[in-house]
């Protein structure tokens, strides 16, 4: 490297050294052997070639941070937040590096040093007025039951009940996604379950700023959700978005100190619950169905086999695994905010996973997370050539749904 | 280099293809090595005309070029280690054409090797060179390294599968090399020289690949050894037998025990050594030879050996071999893979030298490797930041190549000599071969502007 390289940019508002996180972290970072494997896996990298955003690349340059020889830069944040956060990297490095984790702190460290994308800001301010990732007030979350036939909003919202289902940001207040909770609640209700929704009660979880680095900013929304939930006295707690489930279940213990006294189910989970249970009167589809595993429900959740369970309960139905599934599972691009910050990107993501979609040559793909959801109907509807036939793109609950109410 | 430069690289490539900035180029001046060169400038080329421009200009102006694959490399070789360019090949990655009844494919190199297997499995054919880095390093990458891999013993290395290159010289011209026949003496044999040239006598933009039938069957031993001398004997005399195993690989004491530690398989942690061994072919063949393989391992002391009889159990077997290396790296900071090779009948030799020079130096080093075609891989497992620690390891790694030259081996096997092992160059080659190798480079290459500093030191 010259003199020149090594030179530190100047007028760069940097955080002084002893208080980032990441350089705390070279003997991690160092364990990075440059072995490359990681570009195997990171759907940005394959739909990039770009090394810097390759795991490896991000690994480089954050321990360059950590070694002072290089700072932090607008450069080098585009670079760390062109990520997903599917964690592939991480479950599959050969070294063990704790890639994901590195990444966050990363994220956080940036935040603080004032490098960060502007989109971000947005996010950070509508959360903190309107506890809501959207354009919104929070008044308005429960909006979506208002087109569930016989039926208002006040139906859903008890004083107390056993379960909590928390409907997610996305699914309440996104209409192309209303479907999720509408069916979630259809089959709450005929299964005679003792539910309730939060209303404006419900908070963002707090991912989407964890995700970005705001650590920092969550303590707040975990406290007021735990305590909301445990007002309902509620003896268990659904999500239906995958991450919600991720944040309640593995980062909420962490964040508030309030004590979590009810147990936390995936909505696949509490289906299987259901059925197993003999709750559900579940007909037969006569149909070709396979199922994408959502990242955060998969590899960070490790939640495999109850949505696989769901589905093949249902008579009829042909399951049909993607060639790459399970851990191996490849992202549907709509991860770590990259849609906001890098549409077009995340869109080619979407395509590849698509495309494995088409060749396994099925009627309906399955996904337990209306973000995957969305983002596959997008690329599926742009592949309609491409494909043998018309593929429905349901979430677990819409399928259940079809199912009981099949002829 | 100077403005005027930039601008004409632009104008060969395009803006979009040019990386400029400090924190995109330092993300390419790496490779497996973990050591660090800075190109002043990295270009994407989509083309081989493009790649001819660019050298011709480069060649004018004696700017040094240094071609990249995926950068996953185990001897420095696409290290910008005088600056300059970086040439880019990850955008040139097509298939052009494959030919199931000659036997072919065709490709451009930046093509990751396992998606030229894969386009082959939808023939019926394969492509058999499989090095550990298959999911991620380019078919440019492989032929410049003449990679090796697991299926070694039966169907040797990449150099036996490259029928044609398509490569374009420093001075900018484009050379098309070799045949598409299986017999073919036109002229010397350009494609065996440039095949392990470490990407410093020409660029290689396209290749015409040998692909084989998938064999119909297989069969996956494993088997347990007390000793690493009772596995590494057994080893000697399958092959003694008549039986050409399409893997035969060796993992020791220390790997095992790693293994262990990291997916904990229930495997024996005070045995001294295992062995892996696939056969393929006709099934008649294959349920022969799975005898002389059990029958070998146990005259030679197995302590236990036992056949897959599920694909499932084939799966687990395997798994401990793939698991090795990255159990290895996870012991300590730093993962030293060496892989100096010996003739077959001398791996017993090596494996107690290895253990002896381990001892010697108070290191930790955990063999496993392809002990079916001679090609170790002691890895030194230690912390390069420590400089004692990096003073041992060089010690020792010298040690073995020494014994590796007395046994008649070789300094590297697979992964080449680039610039990890450059100064270890004549322990190996006599002096007049040395001086011919660096005219013919000079013949390739009179300005040195294709890769230097690899290689040789002077």
């Amino acid at each position: 490297m010259t003199d020149k390289d090594k030179k530190v940019k100047a007028g760069v508002k940097a955080k002084r050294k002893e208080t980032a996180r990441v350089f705390k972290r070279y003997d991690d970072l160092y364990n990075c052997s440059r072995c490359g494997s990681c570009t195997a896996y990171c759907p940005v990298y394959k739909n990039t070639k770009d090394e810097a955003v390759a795991p490896r690349g991000k690994l480089s340059l954050i321990e360059a941070i950590s070694q002072g020889k290089m700072e932090f830069t607008d450069k080098l944040s585009e670079k760390i937040y062109t990520c997903t956060l599917c964690n592939y990297c991480n479950s599959e490095c050969p070294s063990g590096v704790k890639i994901t984790e590195l990444f966050e702190e990363m994220r956080q460290d940036l935040i603080d040093s004032d490098k960060y994308p502007e989109a971000l800001d947005f996010l950070k301010r509508r959360v903190g007025e309107a506890y809501n990732v959207t354009f919104d007030t929070n008044e308005g979350r429960a909006d979506w039951t208002k087109q569930i036939p016989e039926s208002s909003p006040e139906d859903y919202i008890k004083d107390t009940a056993e379960v909590v289902y928390f409907v997610g940001c996305v699914s309440s207040f996104s209409p192309r996604t209303f479907s999720i909770p509408r069916s979630v609640v259809q089959i709450l209700k005929g299964a005679g379950v003792d539910f309730t929704l939060l209303g404006d009660d419900e908070w963002c979880c707090g991912f989407p700023l964890l995700s970005s680095g705001m650590k920092g900013e969550t303590k707040k929304l975990a406290d007021h959700n735990i305590e909301a939930v445990k007002k309902k006295g509620a003896k268990i707690l659904i999500t239906s978005c995958p991450s919600c489930y991720h944040t309640w279940k593995h980062e909420y213990p962490g964040i508030s100190g309030k004590k979590i006294d009810f147990e936390i189910m995936h909505l696949s989970q509490y289906m299987l619950k259901l059925i197993e249970d003999k709750k559900l009167k579940l007909k037969a589809l006569d149909m070709r169905v396979t199922y994408h595993d959502p990242c955060d429900l998969g590899r960070n959740s490790e939640v495999y086999a109850e949505p696989r369970k769901v589905i093949e309960s249902i008579p009829g139905i042909e399951f049909i695994e993607l060639e790459a599934n399970k851990n191996l599972a490849n992202c549907c691009g709509g991860g770590g905010n990259l849609e906001s910050l890098d549409a077009g990107l995340s869109g080619r993501i979407a395509r590849s996973r698509a495309m494995e979609i088409i060749d396994a040559d099925v009627d309906v793909l399955v996904s337990a997370c209306q973000q995957c959801e969305r983002t596959l109907v997008s690329a599926l509807k742009k592949l309609k050539k491409e494909a043998k036939r018309k593929i429905k793109v349901w979430d677990i609950a819409e399928l259940i749904l079809a199912s009981i109410n099949a002829e | 280099m100077k403005t005027k430069d930039m601008n004409n690289l632009k104008d060969i490539v395009g803006e979009e293809n040019i990386i400029l900035s400090e924190e995109e180029r330092y993300c390419y001046s790496y490779d497996s090595t973990r050591l660090e060169y800075m190109p002043d400038v990295v270009v994407k080329a989509r083309n081989t005309q493009q790649i001819s421009d660019i050298f011709k200009y480069a060649s004018t102006e004696k700017i040094p070029v240094t071609p990249r694959g995926a950068a996953t490399g185990l001897s420095g070789g696409c290290l910008a280690m005088n600056g300059g360019i970086m040439l880019l090949m990850v955008e040139m990655d097509k298939i052009l054409d494959v030919n199931p009844v000659d036997l072919l494919i065709d490709v451009e190199a930046g093509i990751i090797t396992v998606d030229v297997d894969r386009e082959a499995n939808k023939h019926g054919l394969f492509y058999p060179p499989d090095p550990g880095s298959l999911k991620y390093s380019t078919i440019g990458g492989n032929i410049a390294e003449n990679a090796g891999g697991l299926r070694g013993l039966k169907y040797g290395v990449t150099k036996d599968y490259v029928n044609a290159l398509e490569a374009v010289l420093p001075n900018g011209e484009i050379v098309t090399l070799g045949t598409r026949t299986v017999k073919g003496v036109t002229g010397y044999n350009m494609i065996d020289l440039l095949t392990g040239s470490e990407g410093t006598l020409a660029v290689i933009t396209k290749a015409t690949l040998g692909l084989l039938p998938v064999p119909p069957a297989k069969a996956s031993l494993l088997a347990f050894f007390k000793t690493m001398e009772d596995a590494a004997k057994a080893v000697r005399d399958i092959v003694s037998n008549g039986v050409i195993t399409s893997t035969l690989e060796i993992i020791d004491q220390v790997t095992i025990n790693a293994i262990e530690d990291y997916l904990g398989l229930g495997l024996e942690r005070s045995i001294g050594a295992m062995l892996l061994i696939e056969v393929d072919g006709q099934q008649g063949a294959v349920d022969a030879e799975a005898e002389v393989v059990m029958k070998v391992c146990k005259s030679n002391n197995a302590v236990s050996c036992k056949q897959a009889g599920s694909d499932m159990e084939r799966d687990e077997i395997w798994a401990a071999r793939r698991a090795a290396l990255s159990s290895l790296a996870r012991v300590r900071p730093s993962t030293i893979l060496e892989d100096a090779t010996v003739p077959r009948s001398k791996i017993v030799e090596m494996v107690e030298a290895v253990n002896k020079i381990a001892k010697k130096y108070d290191l930790t080093i955990g063999t496993f490797g392809h002990a079916g075609d001679g090609n170790l891989h002691p890895t030194i497992l230690t912390d390069m930041r420590d400089e004692k620690e990096e003073k041992k390891v060089e010690s020792a790694v010298e040690e073995m190549f020494k014994v590796a030259m007395e046994l008649g081996g070789t300094l590297s096997g697979e992964h080449g000599i680039g610039i990890s092992k450059a100064k270890y160059l004549r322990m190996e080659i006599d002096p007049a071969s040395y001086e011919l190798m660096k005219r013919i480079k000079k013949a390739f290459d009179p300005d040195n502007i294709l890769n230097p500093g690899k290689m040789f030191l002077d």
